[in-house]
This record gives C-alpha cells, structure tokens and sequence, in this order.
C-alpha cells in the first residue's frame, strides 16, 4: 500500500484510477505538518542512522535537521513530500527499530525523494558544519593564518623524506 | 583600460580564461587593440574565499546546463557537466596548477594508435617540434616550476604518501611539478604560503591565473577594453562570410552590438561550440564555421577518476598545495595494459564539504562515514588520462532548457568510449597498489567529477571536412574567426590541458597579429 500512497499523494487521477483513493485518504489521516519534540527526534534518529558518527555529538546533527526542514519549505509539493516521509517513518515504527533495522528500513526507502532530500541536506549541511570540520581533523581557512608553510603543510614523519624533482 | 566604441571594428575576445586572456595580453602587447567580453564579474583575490561551497557559489558556471550519455555525471550531478569559473579570469581562477607539456606522440595520435573502433582519432595538423618555443613561453608567462630554472615545490604531506608509494611500487617519474604556482617569488608575485585553497582562487596569488597576470597587464597596455557580465550570444557576419559583430547581453539583461575585425572565441569548449551554433545564419544554417558538422562533436573531458586512501597515522592532506605531485610513468603508449594512451597520476585534497559530495555521489550509510572518518589520516590522488574522440560525444543545443536570457541552453552528452573505461580500471588498481605499498588500511575509487578539461569541440585539422579550424586556431570557413581555447585541441592527450592552451593562445596572438599586420584579415 506504500505505492499507492504514493501515487495518491502526486497525483489523485492516478489513485482514482486504480480506486484506491478512498483506503489511503484514511491511512494518511494521522499526518503531521507541525514540528514536535516527537518529529524532531525521529528525523534526528535518521540522519544519525543514515550518516553515522560515533564522536560527534548531538549539535551538529540538530543543525543538519533544521537544514533539512527548512530546505522543505520551498515549495509546497516540497513540504508534502517532506510531512508525508515523515509520517511513513513513523508508522514503519522507525523510532523503535535497533540500529540495524533501522539502517536496513532506511535502505528499502532510499529511492524516495524524501530520502534523497536527507540525504543531499546532509551532503552539503553536516560536513559543511565547522564543528564537524574539527572533528574529522580539517582547520578550515588558513590564508588569514599564514598558511600552513609554518603550521605543518609538511609534518607527516612516518615515511621517509622524498626526493621532489625527477632523477 | 581604454573605451572602445562599439561601432569600431576591433578584436573582440570572447572569455578571459587561459585562452581569451593571453590572447588579450599578447595582442594589446604587440599594439592591437582589443575588445574583451566576459560572462562572469571581475573578483579580484581578495574577493575569493577559502570555503569549498562558498567558493563554488561565487565562481562556478551555473547557468542552466543539461545532460546526457551513459557517464555518470548525467545521473549524479545532470545539471552540472562540468565545473568551470564564470568570472574575469575564467577557469584559470579554479585550476590546480600541475603544467606537464604534451608529449610528441600525443600530437599523432591516430598514426600512434591506429584505426580504434568508435573513435574518430586524427593526428593534430602541428607537431610538437612547433610547439616547443611555445610551450617554453608558455611555462615562463604560468611560471611553471621545474621549468627554465624555476625551483621545485617543497614536499607536503599528501605528496610525501603519493611519492614514497611511487618509489615502493617502482616507479622513477615522481615529482612536485611541474606547477604553476610560485614556489618562491616570481614575476612580481609571491611564493606560495602552502594554505590549501587552490581550486577557490589564490588569495596570495601565488598561483598563476590570468586574472592576476595577464588581463591587468593588458589592461595596463591602455589598448584593452574588459568589459565584464558580458554574455556573447551571437556572432554576426557580413555578405561575404567574414565576422563583423558580436552581440552580447550585459548583467541587466540589455543586448549590445560590438563591431569586429577579428573574433576570438575562447569560451571553454561547452559554450564555444554553443556559441557557434547559435550563430547559425542563411550562409551557415547549422551553426556558424559548421558546414564541416564538426561543431561541438569529438567532445572529450579526459579520463579521470581519483583514489583516496587512509592510514594509521594522520596525513593531513589538505595542507599545502593541492595539486603538486605528478607521477609520469604511467604515460605513453604501451597497448599491451589493454588499452592506448597513457595517464598521469597528480596528488589532490578536497575539504570535508566536498570530498563527501564528490567522494562517491550518492552513498550513503557506515560504508560512507568509515571513509569520512579517516579525514585525517587520508591521502588522494587524482589520474588524468587520455580519452578518446566520439563524434556522438557532443554539445547540442537543447531543445527544451532554456538559459537566464531565454537562449537554448547547451547539452553535453559523453559515453566512455572502452579505451577510456580499461584505462580507468587499471589506473585505479595501480593507484591502490601504490597506497597500499605504504600502509594504506582502506582505499575508494573516485568516479570522474564534473568535468574541469573540456576539450575539443571545434578541432584543429588539417582537412577542412575533418574539423573547425586549422593549424593556427582559424576557422576553416570564416577567415577572421579564430577559436583560442581547449575546443581546438585534436586529441586531448594525458596532460592537464592548462599549459597547452596557453601555449597555442601565444603562437595564435603572433600569428593573427602577423596577418593584421600584413592586412590579411
């Protein structure tokens, strides 16, 4: 019946043409389009799942699911797609699944355009976030700081020291 | 800066990159006066910014694009082929820096290769005997290191990993250049202060681009006129075939008309053809400089792929100078790895931001965060190489997208040609080889990125059937129409194609100077 939501949602011909317009309408009551403490930690609960990192901490990831919502703000077929992902997520239990069902209910949606707006608000905002940057050992700008020609653009000490013109 | 009317019949150089400004520098230095139209603003280096999004905001060609093809750009990135700079200084201001020449046989690709099914290889209509002087200016105008006395780079971190695996896995070829960015001061400009933005722009302008060398330069000639957020969108010709004009759009949306003795069109190979073709006329109904139906075909974006790799200890690749390491045993022609051409392996360094964007387009979930995880402790490489020319791979114009004035937008449509994919798979073995030969604990092969070498949309030829323009970059049909970018390139060969452009943007400015001179044109 997932399908069927789904043509429901993009486009009700479809759904009336295959009749199942009335069964769905009903499945799809339940959809929330305001944020929660509930919504908010479920759409953490995904990118944490999706884009795991033991050492970062909530904050970054908190940044990365407001990103997410508001980027699904830009239009209202956006903001549809994004209540009804949402709500699917919910309903699948995903707040309840362990890790690895999580990660495997997560890989039988990553078609969706739901998932894909996660995903690619996750691409261009978590490692995008400074914080983040530190974490994985990256020092941002550095033409405001001299460079790195005296902080260490050449400290790797556990291989020998290569010649740099040809032979 | 001088004012040029627009009734004036002038050079008109269309683009300011490699190609348009090197042109604009050795005409107005040898007394021609020129006209320089220029899609993108004029930043200047403290306008750029050392953020990889941020920058790419500010720089990158984002005009609407469309793709197509089996290459996996069309399904990862559909709306950006390639990723090239909309500003005074063109791609110059996002290029790496590694300046290798073209080798001899690279000029002669088709007797060197053979008859290869599909591709539509021909021998390049100049050898490299002509191009060497040019290249010696060329690497003197960049200040190539390596070159004429110029010193070597120091060794960074990434190139210590690159070059000690080079060594263990035996091969000789290895070295920090050449580069083209200062390794101590030259030319008026500093020596590098090794701060890892490269592709952003050079803040110290120790890389050299045109936007600091040669457009300010001619500039200070007093015979140029730059005008910047200017969009050619057509060239005009008279009764007899010759150009005579140049329309273009300014940033308001306002068309202007800039009368030409000469045109020079140096747009980056997608939007020169895309220019050509949309100046058809009843004398060229498929474009201008088309009768040939070579406009915008032969579309290659040389080999690439990366290999990324991580180690116990940390590399922190990102410092220092992106792209100075070049291992050179991996070129020429040796059919016997199962594939012809050959490839360079140069080191590369993304941020966070961009090696999870480009690092495998698309993935996702532990396998995806386990090579995040390992920033620190990475190493990468770039492998450059020789693709070959298909007539299918080519620039058309779209039938449905539109540009931001209205204008059929270009469609870059590519396919891997066989040479090109048993080239990728065997580079990408001898790359892990080479990491795993100091201790590397994981490696990814990178897919291709948005292409930054585009080139061959409007080739040199000898015969008039076979290409756009002739040995000196002038079209074949139209006497006073000159092609002074990468589209001209015959075959691509497996060098990054900066130095060559240049190098053939100097030898074509003597020659069109020459025949102004003579009043030819």
């Amino acid at each position: 019946m997932i399908l069927s939501r789904r043509f429901v949602l993009r486009g009700t011909a479809c759904a009336a043409a295959l009749g199942l317009a009335s069964a769905d309408r009903l499945a799809l009551a339940g959809i929330k389009i305001e944020v929660d403490a509930e919504s908010k930690a479920l759409l953490l609960r995904m990118i944490r799942v999706a884009f795991p990192h033991a050492q970062f901490p909530d904050a970054p990831y908190e940044r990365t699911a407001d990103a997410a919502r508001e980027g699904a703000k830009a239009s209202p077929a956006k903001s549809l797609m994004f209540a009804e992902g949402m709500h699917d997520l919910a309903e699948a239990g995903f707040a309840e699944m362990d890790d690895a069902a999580a990660l495997a209910h997560l890989k039988s949606i990553e078609g969706t355009a739901f998932f894909q707006h996660v995903r690619g608000t996750v691409i261009v905002t978590l490692y995008n976030d400074p914080e983040v940057w530190a974490l994985l050992g990256y020092e941002g700008a550095s033409f405001d700081k001299g460079g790195y020609i005296d902080r260490g653009f050449n400290d790797l000490d556990w291989l020998p020291e290569p010649r740099i013109t040809e032979l | 800066m001088s004012t040029i009317a627009k009734d004036e019949a002038a050079v008109v150089i269309i683009g300011s990159g490699a190609g348009g400004g090197t042109m604009a520098f050795e005409l107005t230095k040898a007394g021609v006066p020129c006209v320089v139209l220029e899609a993108g603003p004029f930043l200047k280096p403290a306008d750029y910014e050392n953020d990889e999004w941020g920058a790419f905001g500010q720089m990158a060609w984002l005009d609407t694009r469309t793709t197509s093809g089996s290459w996996r750009v069309a399904k990862d990135f559909s709306g950006l082929p390639a990723w090239l700079v909309k500003a005074v200084g063109g791609t110059t201001t996002h290029w790496a820096g590694a300046t290798p020449r073209f080798l001899d046989y690279e000029f002669k690709a088709r007797s060197t290769y053979g008859d290869i099914e599909g591709a539509t290889l021909l021998d390049w209509p100049l050898t490299l005997e002509e191009m060497e002087p040019f290249y010696a200016r060329a690497e003197d105008a960049i200040g190539s290191t390596h070159t004429n006395g110029r010193a070597p780079l120091p060794a960074n971190n990434n190139y210590k990993v690159f070059a000690n695996g080079a060594e263990r896995v035996g091969y000789s070829r290895y070295a920090t250049g050449p580069y083209g960015t200062n390794a101590e001061p030259y030319d008026g400009r500093p020596g590098s202060i090794q701060d890892g933005f490269n592709f952003q722009g050079d803040k110290h302008t120790s890389k050299w681009s045109t936007a600091v060398r040669e457009i300010p330069r001619a500039l200070e000639t007093g015979l140029c006129d730059l005008r910047p957020e200017s969009h050619a969108v057509k060239i005009t010709h008279d009764a007899s075939g010759k150009v005579d004009a140049v329309l273009y759009i300014d940033k308001d949306g306002n068309l202007h008309r800039q009368a030409a003795k000469a045109v020079c069109v140096a747009g980056n190979s997608i939007e020169t053809a895309r220019l050509l073709l949309l100046s058809d006329s009843n004398r060229f109904p498929t474009g201008l400089a088309n009768g040939s139906d070579q406009v915008g075909r032969n579309y290659m974006r040389h080999l690439t792929g990366s290999m990324y790799a991580w180690f116990e200890k940390p590399v922190n690749f990102y410092r220092g100078e992106t792209m100075a390491g070049i291992i050179k045993d991996e070129v020429g022609n040796d059919p016997s790895r199962g594939f012809v051409g050959g490839y360079y392996m140069e080191t590369l360094a993304l941020g966070p931001a961009f090696l999870a964007a480009f690092v495998d387009p698309g993935m996702w979930g532990p396998d995806f965060t386990n090579i995040m995880d390992h920033y620190e402790n990475m190493a990468g490489m770039w492998i450059v190489g020789e693709d070959m020319p298909q007539a299918t791979n080519r620039i058309t114009l779209s039938d449905t997208a539109t540009d931001q004035w209205g204008l059929p937008a270009p469609n870059v449509h590519f396919d891997d040609h066989p040479n090109d994919v048993a080239m990728r798979e065997y580079a990408y073995e001898k790359a892990e080889a080479l990491y795993k030969s100091v201790g590397a604990i994981g490696t990814h092969r990178t897919p291709p990125y948005p292409s930054t070498h585009n080139l061959g949309t409007c080739r040199m030829s000898e015969r008039p059937e076979d290409g756009v323009v002739n040995r000196w970059g002038q079209a074949h049909e139209v006497p006073n129409l000159f092609i002074s970018d990468g589209s001209v390139m015959t075959t691509g060969a497996a060098a990054n194609p900066t130095l060559t452009i240049v190098a053939l943007a100097i030898r074509q400015a003597e020659a069109l100077s020459g025949m102004l001179s003579r009043g030819e044109i």
